[in-house]
């Protein structure tokens, strides 16, 4: 499969049923697109909107939340409460110019490793569609410091007649 | 402005025979402010100082926020209409105990617009499209009565608005309003339904919302805000009217109460039995998430 633009998915999988799930897409060596990243959760309830808007901010293109079928959850009721949190997240990052495609909340089971494929798949190639996002919740990437050894620092270039202070010479 | 000077008269009366008898320790209500016109807070613990509680269509303050600061203390809160449905709120989450707590319920005619040393007589935004003037948690009820009329516009007109403009439209209106927040936190400390003891945007350890003053900063700490309101915000817009510079904070949250209301068919504050809608979840709903 090849894409014109490579978006980065973070996954919030939990720990019972869809990491579980994955597991099982590698071991059957199942084959998904390497873009999603994961990141193992007790549960899909543990996931704290502050979590996906963090990554938002980080720089992912597109949020999965997986957690156990209705039902199934380890905890009774973890996935419940997450649905209703999700649903209306959606709609709120949707009002705020994120897509509602860039967040989903699933259901994949420890015996789903085909489905969890499926979906990591389907995901990539629609948040490709999509593009880079265009909203503002994305942190400018910041330039690493550049660390010279004392008494070594770069005199700082002089200001240019009123006009605006070049930026300082450093990173890559 | 409607007459309300019966109002100002009954919670005097009120109020001062709740301090002698020693009912209670506390009346919070409001108070002419120093311009001579507005009102501020008014904070009574003695018979005798009952004189200079008021009300008036310019007490704009939702006052359970002071419930909240003195809580555990015997109370009496003079509280408008759409307080008290901050007030069950409070309740229903037990943050004030309701049997320490007086509440003398308006029936409200709508507050208006007013800045220090102004007032006039254009009610409130809130106050156009409140279709509830009767207080829903009382022990003392002043004021008449007021007909309630049938809105003949959409009260969540603006948002819905805004939710038809192109993307790029709506990403640019709140870039423009979350660049010019300072980050002052006006709107959290205003809002009762804001109590936490360590607010997640102050907190160091983990530092989920960072300290630089940017917009993904600033719009992450409103999305939170607005997300920990979602189906508790009962819309008394003290967030929007503190804001130094007029951020349209109450879009954020109306947003989520119409939500809240289209998905779960709840209002908050009503009746603090009901559990709020994110706090309880239906075995077998669609929500058109999750699949």
């Amino acid at each position: 499969m090849s894409l014109d633009y490579e978006p980065r998915i973070i996954g919030f999988l939990c720990n019972w049923c869809a990491f579980a799930g994955a597991d099982l897409a590698g071991t059957t060596r199942t084959t998904y697109p390497s873009n999603i990243r994961i990141i193992r959760v007790p549960c899909s309830g543990r996931v704290d909107p502050l979590l996906v808007l963090k990554a938002f901010q980080q720089g992912a293109d597109a949020v999965l939340i997986a957690g156990c079928h209705p039902g199934d959850c380890h905890y009774v009721q973890g996935n419940y409460y997450a649905r209703r949190r999700f649903a209306l997240l959606r709609q709120f990052l949707d009002y705020l110019g994120i897509e509602k495609e860039r967040l989903r909340l699933e259901w994949v089971s420890a015996s789903e490793g085909r489905k969890f494929s499926r979906l990591v798949t389907e995901m990539t190639q629609e948040v490709a569609r999509l593009g880079p996002r265009k909203d503002t919740v994305k942190r400018p990437a910041r330039q690493a410091p550049v660390l010279r050894p004392l008494g070594q620092e770069e005199a700082a270039p002089a200001l240019k007649g009123g006009a605006a202070a070049p930026a300082k010479s450093g990173g890559e | 402005m409607v007459a309300v000077e019966n109002i100002t008269q009954l919670i005097q009366e009120k109020a001062r025979e709740l301090l002698s008898s020693g009912q209670v320790e506390l009346v919070i209500g409001y108070q002419r402010a120093s311009d001579g016109v507005t009102a501020r807070p008014a904070f009574v613990r003695k018979a005798e100082d009952a004189g200079k509680l008021i009300f008036d269509q310019t007490c704009t303050h939702n006052l359970g926020k002071y419930a909240i600061e003195h809580r555990g203390k015997s109370l009496a809160i003079v509280a408008k209409a759409c307080d008290t449905f901050g007030i069950n709120v409070l309740i229903q989450e037990k943050q004030i105990v309701r049997e320490k707590t007086y509440v003398i319920g308006i029936n409200c005619p709508g507050v208006v617009e007013s800045s220090f040393g102004e007032t006039g007589d254009r009610l409130q935004y809130r106050c156009q499209i409140c279709q509830e003037h009767a207080p829903a948690v009382f022990d003392y009820i002043v004021g008449d009565p007021i007909l309630e009329k049938p809105l003949d516009f959409d009260p969540y007109a603006k948002v819905k608005e805004l939710e038809a403009l192109p993307q790029e439209e709506r990403i640019a209106f709140w870039e423009k309003h979350f660049d010019r927040c300072i980050r002052c936190y006006a709107c959290r400390n205003a809002c009762p339904q804001c109590y936490c003891t360590e607010c997640v945007v102050e907190q160091i350890d983990p530092n989920w919302v960072g300290a630089p003053i940017q917009v993904p900063e600033k719009q992450i700490f409103h999305v939170i805000r607005a997300f920990h309101l979602a189906g508790r915000c009962i819309g008394c817009n003290e967030c929007e009217r503190v804001c130094p510079v007029g951020i349209p904070l109450s879009l954020l949250n109306m947003k989520f109460s119409l939500e809240v209301e289209q998905q779960f068919g709840y209002k908050p504050g009503r009746d603090p039995e009901v559990c709020a809608p994110l706090a309880t979840y239906q075995p077998d709903e669609d929500l058109g998430i999750g699949g």
